[in-house]
């Protein structure tokens, strides 16, 4: 063996008791910064086991990432050019107009599943062993990054065909890309430690992401007027998906206030929902059968 | 170097080398699903208010899993943890491991802790043996770099060979299991535990295992051991812990706490039965002619024995009054163990081993002499009757005893005497 003793008195320490973990707020930050800087390279590791074995099942591959924003953008367009539905005019081609915001969409989707999705196909590894649990959720943040990049190939593709003009602005879109994905795994950690207790939690995403997507901009331009325009307003991911599509065409972004408030509440909750996530597994992990 | 790190080392060594301590830990849990879910909801809502979660007090339909255990493992140690199933050896282990919080009491944890009950976690069935080892250490705390330092000696131990590049799915259970021990051990961690994982594998396979573990505890590796084999505990940990039900019965040295557990496992199930059973006299119009009186042990020294000791001599005594002579009398005993799923387990006839033997009219003894009691503890009834030819003369329809012992008999059916010794050539 070729690891050197180490004295034990320099082995890290760690201890368990029944109190909460909120008596000691300051170790608790630490385990925390520790936790999150140990889970990197198992989250990589975590990743790459993902993406891969999704892959090597899948006849169709990659093509799973284009095509839902495809058909959508298909079946709309056919109604909106039928004038089944009367969508105003867009900045955009339509068909161009929401393929985009699909494939934004998909990705908010994607960021408010993975940690229940993550934590729930994770059971039984939870349950035999004691590892750095956020690298499960940062693991899958870095799957919906992955498939965002290659969906970026048909959007790269749909700019050109439509030939959209492009402002210089679109180096800044990141920034609004990544706070959207950081809204969606806000609520989605808010949501995981539930989700493996009760099934109802996955159930009742589907249906409410089913709605929510009627109340952001994806396959319409921002209504200005009316209840429904109040509604798609209020709707946070509405300035964050915006200021995206609006950086990577016009340039101009038309709510900055809206996307700051809405980017500042997510980083604030998002520290809130890792430090409740911590407080609430251990006892989710106890009500999971190993 | 090291002189001089150890003269740094504070005065309470002993102390700076315990790796766990478990201090009056308990742990408690509901069995009904709903319940424990709801209880988990109003768990988590506690925790994250901060309050107190009142955990030393039992809700409604929960009970203890574990309660108040404690115990100490220093470096190098291995202890065995033994008990019947549910008595919260797994819980004890999930607690140490951090996985889920005591209810009472505390645990402190030095090191790198690698649990064996997690033989292959994280192996996804799709991705190949070597994909799987690099996600499966990486779960057990190693960075990329230590894996690929390890990586050959991970293959050349789990003798995966070529196969190592097919998906896991493909492996035959035995291969996948030794890719996962393959993996924990070679984590190198401060503690293992053992759960019960030991069984994998072919017989060449489990004594590299063995090995192994021996190099690692020499290494300085504490262990917890659980298994259901005495035999691997006894060969592995020099002190144990006996749960039952939760509740920590004993502990100490490994051979006095097994005795302990497997006295406690033949005799689980039904209730004890000591000494002497006293008929009452028969009546002389339903007597046939010879009546039995009383059964019992009786040691060598000709004392009454309560409880005959496996391997040790002992006189199964059936005292008779006779109103007549007999002579070629015949003495049945069946013996059936009511501990075990054996049934009936010794059919002995003083006719068959051509004994005649003679009762004369008053009170007597028959007296069987077993140099060896070669039954394995636990309780039994026997049945015993004396007749002659096809007559009966009485029939005792259940005497119950019970065999106790002061060895180890684990996994025998019945105790085998011996003596031993070397011939030099």
């Amino acid at each position: 063996m070729k690891r050197q003793h180490r004295l034990s008195s320099q082995l890290p320490q760690s201890i368990y008791t029944p109190e909460s973990q909120l008596r000691h707020p300051l170790r608790l930050l630490q385990t925390m910064w520790r936790d999150l800087l140990a889970s990197r390279e198992l989250a990589w590791r975590l990743m790459v086991r993902d993406i891969s074995a999704q892959y090597r099942q899948s006849f169709l591959g990659i093509a799973w990432a284009f095509l839902p924003p495809i058909v959508l953008a298909a079946s709309f367009t056919l109604a909106n050019n039928a004038r089944v539905i009367n969508v105003g005019a867009t900045d955009l081609p339509y068909p161009a107009y929401v393929m985009f915001s699909t494939a934004l969409w998909q990705t908010f989707v994607e960021a408010l599943n993975a940690p229940v999705q993550a934590v729930t196909v994770a059971k039984p590894m939870l349950a035999r062993v004691n590892f750095p649990q956020e690298a499960l959720i940062l693991a899958k943040i870095g799957e919906v990054f992955f498939n965002f990049a290659i969906k970026l190939i048909l959007i790269v593709g749909l700019f050109i065909w439509f030939q959209i003009p492009v402002s210089w602005t679109v180096i800044l879109t990141p920034v609004p890309l990544i706070h959207l994905v950081l809204l969606g795994t806000f609520l989605g950690i808010l949501l995981a430690p539930l989700g493996v207790l009760y099934q109802d939690v996955s159930k009742g995403l589907t249906l409410i992401t089913g709605f929510w997507l009627f109340l952001t901009p994806v396959i319409y331009p921002i209504p200005t007027e009316g209840t429904f325009g109040l509604l798609v307003r209020f709707n946070p991911v509405t300035p964050l998906l915006v200021t995206v599509r609006e950086l990577a065409t016009t340039g101009v972004v038309s709510e900055p206030f809206g996307f700051w408030l809405v980017s500042i509440i997510t980083f604030i909750g998002l520290l809130l929902t890792w430090i409740m996530f911590r407080l609430a597994m251990p006892f989710v992990v106890e009500r999971v059968s190993s | 170097m090291t002189d001089l790190i150890e003269q740094t080392i504070p005065v309470q060594h002993q102390d700076a080398d315990v790796l766990i301590s478990v201090d009056h830990v308990s742990k408690k849990f509901c069995r009904n699903l709903k319940r424990s879910l709801l209880y988990g909801v109003q768990d988590i809502a506690t925790e994250l208010l901060g309050g107190d979660r009142k955990s030393d007090t039992l809700r409604s339909q929960e009970f203890w899993a574990i309660k108040d255990v404690s115990f100490q493992l220093k470096r190098g140690e291995a202890l065995g943890l033994v008990g019947s199933n549910g008595a919260g050896k797994s819980t004890l282990l999930r607690i140490i491991s951090g996985l889920i919080k005591p209810d009472t009491g505390c645990v402190k944890v030095r090191g790198r802790v690698a649990p064996l009950i997690a033989l292959g976690a994280g192996f996804n069935p799709i991705l190949t043996g070597r994909e799987n080892i690099y996600a499966n250490m990486a779960i057990l705390g190693l960075s990329t770099k230590q894996i690929t330092e390890r990586f050959e000696e991970v293959i050349d131990f789990s003798e995966i060979g070529s196969a190592i590049d097919a998906p896991v799915q493909t492996y035959s259970s035995g291969m996948a299991a030794r890719l996962g021990f393959a993996c924990a051990v070679h984590v190198e961690p401060d503690i293992l535990l053992i759960d019960e994982v030991l069984a994998v594998g072919d017989i060449k396979f489990k004594m590299k295992c063995h090995r192994q573990l021996a190099k690692l505890r020499e290494n300085g590796t504490a262990f917890i051991l659980v298994s259901h084999n005495s035999h691997s505990i006894l060969n592995v940990c020099d002190s144990s812990i006996y749960l039952s039900k939760g509740q920590l019965i004993t502990s100490g040295e490994t051979e006095t706490v097994i005795r302990k557990y497997e006295e406690d496992l033949c005799l689980s199930g039904s209730e004890s039965a000591l000494g002497k059973l006293i008929l009452p006299e028969k009546p002389a119009h339903e007597s046939v002619g010879l009546d039995i009186t009383a059964v019992f042990f009786r040691d060598e020294q000709g004392n009454l024995l309560e409880a005959p000791l496996s391997g040790e001599p002992a006189y199964l005594c059936v005292e008779c009054k006779a109103h007549q002579k007999i002579d070629q009398a015949n003495l049945g005993l069946l013996v059936t163990a009511l501990s075990g799923e054996n049934g009936l387990v010794q059919y002995i006839t003083s006719n068959c081993d051509r004994e005649d033997l003679t009762i004369l009219p008053g009170h007597s003894e028959v007296q069987m002499y077993m140099p060896y009691c070669s039954f394995i503890p636990g309780v039994y009834s026997a049945k015993i009757y004396i007749r002659k030819g096809v007559k009966s003369f009485d029939i005792v329809e259940s005497f119950r005893f019970t065999v106790k012992t002061n060895k180890t008999i684990s996994r025998c059916l019945f105790y085998q005497p011996r003596t031993w010794q070397v011939i030099h050539q």
